[in-house]
């Protein structure tokens, strides 16, 4: 009961005037966003950032600004999944397997509203979730020490090793390099200068919105030179616009569970949409027994990954709120735009910041109806969006990432630091390395390393410290389950290749 | 798979120049048993252990960028692009923010196959566009350069 009190306390502010509008913004930001082929909420996020601050926004506002464009992606990146075949973002990938074959049938405006009620519903389901689960976790995670919270870091990034699918190494390395990179400018403890060679510009550290900013926008750019060969055209929608009522019956169940399964895969730290989608589409295709035409257009198809990717959306708030620690790529954005505001989140934000945290969740709700609406009607506006040539988005976009950057500390320096993370980074992505892992390692290290020094001072050294208690012991488990995981699933892999060659 | 082990490499002498440089982070005095030295190290170990397995057995590359081949043509644009924008770092204040996004707005129209003349339009509505938006009505500031006397 108390939890309604809050929730209505939450609606309160998410229903000011100002958080109404900047929902609205967001919402419509980010379907554009997520709709543009290799921009997602990531990207969007990250520029907007440097945006919310110009604007001197208070901190729920554009906390709730972040995460309607992230919800409002996942909404977006369906369009070009299915009109193109080109996903707009990872987690829409899924989307496009069954959803451009339904388009090609002429099936396109079905397709596009069902797709809409899917990622409505799994937003739905998720933000109840939210309400749900968020505040016991908080009370429980206010038991956390030091020594837990750094066994909580180990196993954020054990787990998107482990839930990384095929690359787990990579991702670990990946991860590795976003905590070093962390490491660089003076240390709080002893005031010593680390990695930082003498340069001024690294004093106080490589600074959040150039890295994000570096790896996400400037890579990208250079991605998308790769690709203005090739070119696309959209299909055109046509015919009925709106799915009947047997096609709603026909995707009920699939949408109730992939709807739970993406909350709790969005709960996971470092799984995210992306994997979210991926296993519902999987295991609605293995209990699809009655005229299953997964791939060819099946609406079941469809709805399971769209569902799922704005249930995990949703459900990645939760670890960002009540742990600190991000649930995905673009929480992890989220959380560096908190710290930027001085807010440091974690279980006592529920305490300390009640209008924050249940505005951000009251906002769930609201943008998640404003989406759905907007993008049942007017969806024909949001397809002539597509037609955008790179020629005039991509010189806009390099110019705002220059500016977002410039703005954080006024030096060119900040500029040449940007060019130099985003070649790097392409390069990392060329050789398939998750870059959002960089990200979270950065966002995760300093706090990571914060808390082993403050377990090991409390002990004077003694490392036993970090697994004495039963909270430490699960979280090990967990961690060692997370390792285990992928080397199990490559041994399967191996196993099941070698009887079938002779 | 040649060249990634080529990157791995280089990625392994970076880290020993890294270790090297914490051989000198002491803390002037201390009081807690972990030094500023610890964390990084530990890393900087688990890193190079993660990058000598990737040069053993370096796994597969996922589809999306094994169907784009780096040609060498793609390659010119890549150095051109990173070109432009270090360009448009170096002259971002000594130009100003108005002329060099100008500038640079209309090489990246041109790298992206835009059209001269749409893209001299393009880069000049752009430059004062965002210069309107973020300058004044954003308060981001921003250079003025070579503008600066023209006292607007």
């Amino acid at each position: 009961m108390e939890t309604l009190g809050y929730l209505g306390q939450g609606f309160g502010v998410a229903t000011t005037p100002l958080n109404l509008l900047t929902a609205l913004c967001g919402t419509l930001i980010g379907t554009v966003v997520g709709l543009l082929p290799g921009l997602g909420p990531i990207n969007g996020v990250a520029l907007l950032i440097p945006i919310a601050f110009a604007l001197g926004l208070p901190p729920e506002t554009s906390l709730i600004l972040l995460a309607a464009v992230y919800l409002g992606c996942e909404y977006g990146g369906r369009i070009s999944s299915i009109l193109l075949n080109i996903p707009g973002e990872a987690s829409a990938v899924m989307t496009a397997l069954d959803g451009h074959p339904l388009a090609r049938q002429g099936k396109g405006g079905i397709a596009l509203s069902i797709s809409a009620a899917g990622s409505f519903m799994g937003g739905l389901i998720a933000t109840i979730g939210v309400t749900i689960f968020a505040p016991l976790l908080a009370r429980w995670a206010v038991a956390f020490g030091p020594a837990e919270y750094f066994v909580m870091m180990v196993f954020a990034i054990a787990c998107l090793a482990g839930m990384a699918g095929n690359k787990p190494m990579k991702t670990a390395v990946a991860s590795l390099i976003g905590l070093l990179l962390a490491c660089v400018g003076i240390d709080a403890n002893s005031g010593v200068y680390r990695f930082t060679f003498g340069a001024l510009g690294l004093a106080d550290g490589i600074q959040f919105v150039v890295l994000v900013l570096g790896l996400f926008s400037i890579s990208e750019i250079l991605v998308l030179l790769e690709r203005t060969y090739y070119g696309q055209s959209a299909l055109k929608t046509s015919g009925r616009m709106l799915f009947n009522a047997k096609e709603a019956m026909l995707v009920k169940w699939t949408v109730i569970r992939s709807g739970v399964v993406g909350f709790f895969m969005g709960i996971l730290p470092g799984a995210g949409a992306t994997m979210a989608s991926a296993v519902a589409y999987m295991s609605e295709k293995r209990m699809a027994t009655r005229d299953n035409r997964f791939g060819e257009g099946d609406l079941r198809g469809l709805a399971a990954p769209e569902t799922a990717n704005s249930a995990a959306a949703c459900g990645s708030m939760v670890p960002m709120l009540t742990l600190g620690v991000p649930g995905s790529g673009t929480t992890a954005v989220m959380l560096g735009a908190l710290t930027l505001y001085n807010i440091t989140p974690g279980p006592l934000l529920f305490q300390t910041d009640p209008q924050l945290v249940w505005g951000l969740i009251a906002s769930l709700f609201i943008a998640n109806v404003m989406l759905v609406v907007m993008n049942i009607p007017l969806i024909r506006v949001f397809t002539k969006i597509l037609a955008v040539p790179y020629w005039a988005l991509v010189p806009g976009i390099a110019i705002v990432t220059a500016i977002g950057v410039y703005g954080v500390h006024a030096t060119t320096f900040d500029l040449f630091l940007m060019i130099v993370i985003g070649v790097v980074g392409y390069i990392l992505r060329k050789f398939d390395f998750p870059l959002s892992a960089v990200l979270l390692g950065f966002i995760l290290g300093g706090i990571m390393e914060q808390n082993l020094r403050r377990a090991l001072s409390i002990s004077n050294g003694e490392l036993s410290i970090l697994w004495s208690s039963p909270i430490t012991w699960g979280g090990w488990a967990l961690v060692v389950l997370m390792v285990v995981l992928p080397m199990y699933r490559g041994w399967r892999r191996r196993r099941a290749v070698v009887p079938a060659s002779p | 798979m040649i060249y990634q082990r080529l990157f791995l490499t280089a990625l392994l002498v970076v880290y020993a120049v890294l270790a090297y440089a914490t051989t000198t982070y002491e803390a002037p005095f201390s009081y807690e048993p972990v030094g500023p030295r610890a964390f990084p190290l530990l890393l900087l170990a688990l890193l190079a252990a993660g990058t000598v397995y990737l040069i053993i057995r370096p796994g597969h590359m996922a589809e999306e960028n094994a169907d784009t081949p780096l040609t060498r043509q793609v390659l010119g644009r890549l150095v051109l692009c990173v070109l432009a924008l270090s360009l448009f770092a170096f002259f971002f204040e000594k130009l100003g923010f108005v002329v060099s996004a100008f500038l640079f707005a209309i090489a990246m129209c041109r790298l992206y196959n835009g059209r001269w003349v749409t893209s001299v339009i393009t880069a000049a509505v752009m430059a004062l566009a965002f210069y309107g938006l973020f300058d004044r009505l954003l308060d981001v500031p921003l250079p003025l350069g070579v503008l600066s006397g023209l006292g607007v």
